[in-house]
């Protein structure tokens, strides 16, 4: 079972349409490698200059990776990966 | 035992265990600053004083249009005929649902300058806003005067809610350490809105407001609370052990209040003599033109190279011509009104 990758309605475009796309890795980071690789225009939205960028959100299983190993934060089969950017409108 | 007369129409309120008497007693003792009386502000004033609050300022900028008669739930068509600043046409509304409940318009851009004064005797401060810059400000207002905050924001069909309680949960920055810069996602003019969304993400709100109204403060959402009507997708973020990042939250671990200071947010200056203003992000932002492009394409016409975006557009009867530049800085020609153009900033490029 891969590990899953929630797509937020902002970066659907840049990932082919999709909701969820299915990757591999051990750690966040091979994770979010893999998803670029398969969609490559989701680089620039993600990351500046090799360092993720600051507005987006990542959870593993709803958990923030700050405050787990950031990037490098294990991640086992089954286990779902969601970007969150914040939502400004109102 | 029998209800007073000034009870009786909060009875149904009333009978909910949290509430009861002397909880409906403390909402109608209590005041909230009602940040932006738009989509989110006109479900959470209509909420707030159909449950008796004793005082309620609504402040906004900007007036009532056409397209905002689909969702924003207190407005009319008579309002965008009478051409009326979107607080003076709410504050007709709420004082004729309840007329025992003191309504303060405010037409104003919420800014560095005077939002203390305007959240000042606050016991709540509400967040109806369209844009992150004030969210940060009401977000230092918070954290400095020690006052609870509801966030909520809505965009297409997807919203999310936190409640921020002074020294207990983690604050706005504690969360999102940036919001998206302009142009990196939609805003409500180029992404669309569904009316429902709105009123799921202003009715949260609204909930966790009076739970905080009524000194219920254990019933509070402590999680990020995030969903998708159209996806039919829910989840409850936790934030928790976020509070303070370890010491590192500029807000409210260290009481930097960069937001307040002028450190952060957008510049405005009127360019005398060309009906234009000036718009400058403060602290450099990056923007991809040919993104923003694609964001703006049905909502006027627009040209980009790498230099410069134009964007030409008709907003509530009246033509403007955008020329915006890699760095986030705005030319808006078609008004010399500069909280028109904060207002036309928030709404096409966003921030």
């Amino acid at each position: 079972m891969p590990i899953t990758v929630d797509i937020p309605p902002p970066l659907r475009e840049q990932a082919g349409g999709n909701l969820k796309v299915s990757v591999t890795g051990n750690t966040v980071h091979e994770c979010l490698d893999d998803l670029i690789k398969q969609h490559p225009a989701l680089g620039p939205k993600l990351f500046d200059n090799g360092r993720l960028r600051p507005h987006v959100n990542v959870l593993v299983n709803d958990e923030d990776i700050r405050y787990l190993d950031d990037l490098g934060t294990e991640v086992a089969d089954g286990v779902i990966v969601a970007l969150i950017p914040a939502v400004a409108g109102g | 035992m029998t209800t007073p007369a000034s009870l009786e129409r909060y009875s149904r309120q009333m009978r909910v265990p949290g509430i009861g008497k002397a909880g409906q007693e403390r909402i109608m003792a209590s005041r909230v600053t009602l940040c932006g009386v738009g989509a989110l502000g006109t479900v959470l004033a209509n909420t707030l004083v159909r449950a008796g609050v004793g005082f309620v300022r609504v402040v906004d900028r900007d007036f009532v249009e056409p397209s905002n008669l689909q969702r924003q739930v207190l407005f009319d068509e008579s309002d965008v005929t009478g051409n009326l600043p979107k607080a003076e046409a709410a504050a007709v509304k709420l004082r004729q649902i309840n007329s025992t409940v003191e309504v303060e318009p405010v037409v104003a851009d919420i800014n560095r300058t005077n939002i203390e004064g305007l959240c000042d005797g606050a016991d709540l401060i509400l967040d109806g806003t369209d844009n992150f810059e004030v969210r940060y400000l009401i977000n230092d207002v918070s954290i400095k005067h020690n006052k609870p905050w509801v966030y909520g924001g809505a965009v297409g069909t997807e919203g999310m809610s936190m409640t921020i309680l002074p020294g207990e949960t983690p604050c706005l920055q504690c969360v999102f350490e940036k919001s998206p810069g302009p142009g990196e996602v939609g805003t409500c003019e180029t992404a669309g809105v569904l009316a429902p969304i709105v009123s799921v993400i202003a009715s949260f709100q609204a909930a966790e407001a009076l739970k905080i109204l009524a000194g219920k403060k254990e019933a509070v959402n402590r999680e990020l609370f995030c969903i998708n009507l159209w996806d039919n997708t829910t989840r409850w973020v936790k934030i928790a052990k976020l509070a303070g990042r370890k010491g590192h939250c500029p807000c409210c671990a260290k009481r930097s209040f960069e937001w307040l200071d002028g450190e952060h947010g957008t510049q405005t200056t009127s360019l005398c003599g060309r009906n234009a203003v000036q718009v400058t992000p403060r602290g450099g932002t990056k923007l991809d033109l040919n993104e923003l492009k694609k964001q703006l394409e049905a909502s006027g016409s627009v040209t980009a190279n790498k230099f410069l975006l134009k964007f030409t557009t008709t907003d509530a009867g009246n033509g403007y011509e955008f020329t915006v530049f890699p760095d986030g800085r705005a030319i808006i020609k078609g008004t010399d009104d500069t909280d028109r153009a904060r207002t036309l900033y928030a709404k096409y490029v966003g921030h």
